[in-house]
């Protein structure tokens, strides 16, 4: 009886040994955990295979942040390999959410005219985004805090240095209406953990609260491009 | 054990279990009706969920109150006081970090707010009881955004710039921050209510140790 006891205590701990083995030593060579650092969307983005997706909003201080201080450093490290980054403007997110959306929407057709990065000084959509991030997070501005649709235009039109009617002429094109389409999907993403949020492939979103550094938000999507 | 007994004694009384229930009320009605309503600073998503830590304490008070000698209710009321605290002191460290993270020009480490707040139990508060429970501000953000359209009184006024660098228990010295402040509240109300429950058990135990004792004897 004791035997067959101490038998089978035996045979447990070995097997779990022979389990936990594989795990330790995946463990130690991988440095991005799935459920730590990313997790894998359960409906994956296509046509994504070679791109970082940001999800983002105006009305969002870490948006703000990240814009400022993390994500050109990120993204011109990637770009090196030749990793595309691309954004998601939120549109339930913020009073102004819907025609934020569709002025950065419309702004980044024109910068594509003009072969211009999202991170190009010159990018018109760069420029009307950062105004909104410092009105809105710096300066406190609401516009009217949904009642005065046309002053937060106003505010984005100016910074783009475009006219309404260019604007409204730069909605209407396809590429724009496309890019609001694929925008669509942005709410899908934000409810998981919030904004900012980046998509690897159009399959792994990063746990923003785990992206430690610059180098070390790098390394992961790089590790994961590989996968 | 005098002292013990007295504590244990308080808890018997429906008054200990409605002061639990006022001063949740309180604290949450000075944060929705004065600062919320009238000094028009907005609650972040962390906010909220203290709010609901709070109602936590005030329905464990209800509960305690309706019979505070009956075992059961107590039992019931314990629990819910005891999860709406540890709760709210983990939203509350939660808000520290992501303020902290927020206030500095480091933005790792955390996750900003959401504005689509999920609740424990999956509870909707936010689409029963929206002007509490819906976030309209961001983490970190607890400074008033007066409506261009509003006009403030003069004591108004004078609030909205005292607050204008965000809420601090001593605004003047920026002491203390609102969730360094929740966590305090908190921790306090956790540490009183085990204390109470506690001094009850230990009560309970003897009065269940006495017969036998005497039998023994």
């Amino acid at each position: 009886m004791k035997t067959s006891r101490a038998r089978k205590g035996f045979l447990a701990l070995a097997l779990a040994l022979v389990f936990a083995f594989p795990v330790f030593t995946l463990s130690a060579h991988a440095a991005a955990k799935e459920g730590t650092d990313y997790m894998v969307l359960a409906k994956p983005i296509p046509n994504m295979d070679k791109t970082v997706i940001k999800v983002f909003s105006y009305d969002c201080p870490f948006c703000y942040k990240y814009d400022k201080s993390v994500t050109p450093a990120v993204v011109g490290q990637l770009s090196k390999d030749g990793i595309k980054y691309t954004v998601w403007h939120l549109k339930t997110k913020g009073k102004y959410g819907p025609q934020a959306s569709e002025l950065f929407a419309a702004l980044i057709t024109k910068d594509e005219k003009a072969k211009l990065g999202l991170f190009d000084d010159k990018s018109s959509f760069k420029k009307a985004k950062m105004v909104y991030y410092n009105a809105y997070h710096d300066k406190k501005e609401r516009w009217g805090d949904g009642k005065d649709p046309a002053a937060f235009m106003k505010t984005g039109l100016a910074a783009a240095g475009i006219s309404e009617a260019d604007f409204q002429k730069l909605l209407k094109e396809p590429a724009t209406q496309a890019r609001l389409k694929a925008w669509e999907g942005a709410y899908e993403i934000a409810k998981i953990q919030g904004v900012p949020g980046f998509i690897v492939k159009g399959k792994y979103l990063l746990y923003t609260k785990s992206i430690k550094s610059i180098d070390g938000m790098a390394a992961t999507i790089m590790e994961l491009m590989a996968k | 054990m005098k002292f013990i007994k007295k504590i244990a004694a308080l808890q018997d009384h429906r008054i200990m279990w409605i002061l639990l229930f006022l001063i949740a009320l309180a604290l949450e009605q000075v944060a929705y009706q004065i600062f919320q309503k009238w000094l028009y600073m907005r609650p972040c998503e962390q906010c909220v969920y203290i709010r609901f830590s709070m109602v936590c304490l005030m329905i464990a008070g209800v509960i305690g109150a309706i019979n505070a000698k009956s075992i059961v209710l107590k039992v019931i009321a314990y629990i819910i006081a005891i999860y709406g605290t540890v709760k709210g002191i983990g939203f509350s460290l939660k808000l520290i970090k992501i303020g902290e993270a927020f206030r500095s020009g480091d933005p790792f480490g955390v996750q900003g707010c959401s504005s689509t707040p999920s609740f424990p139990f999956g509870l909707p508060l936010h689409e029963w009881f929206p002007s509490t429970f819906l976030p309209t501000g961001d983490c970190g953000v607890d400074y008033p955004i007066v409506p261009e359209d509003a006009v403030l009184s003069s004591t108004q006024k004078y609030l909205v710039d005292l607050y204008k660098d965000g809420w601090y228990l001593i605004p003047s010295k920026h002491f203390m921050n609102m969730e360094q402040s929740t966590l305090l509240a908190f921790s306090t109300i956790l540490l009183a209510i085990l204390m109470f429950l506690v001094c009850w058990i230990i009560v309970e135990v003897k009065k269940k140790g006495q017969p036998k004792q005497e039998k023994e004897a």
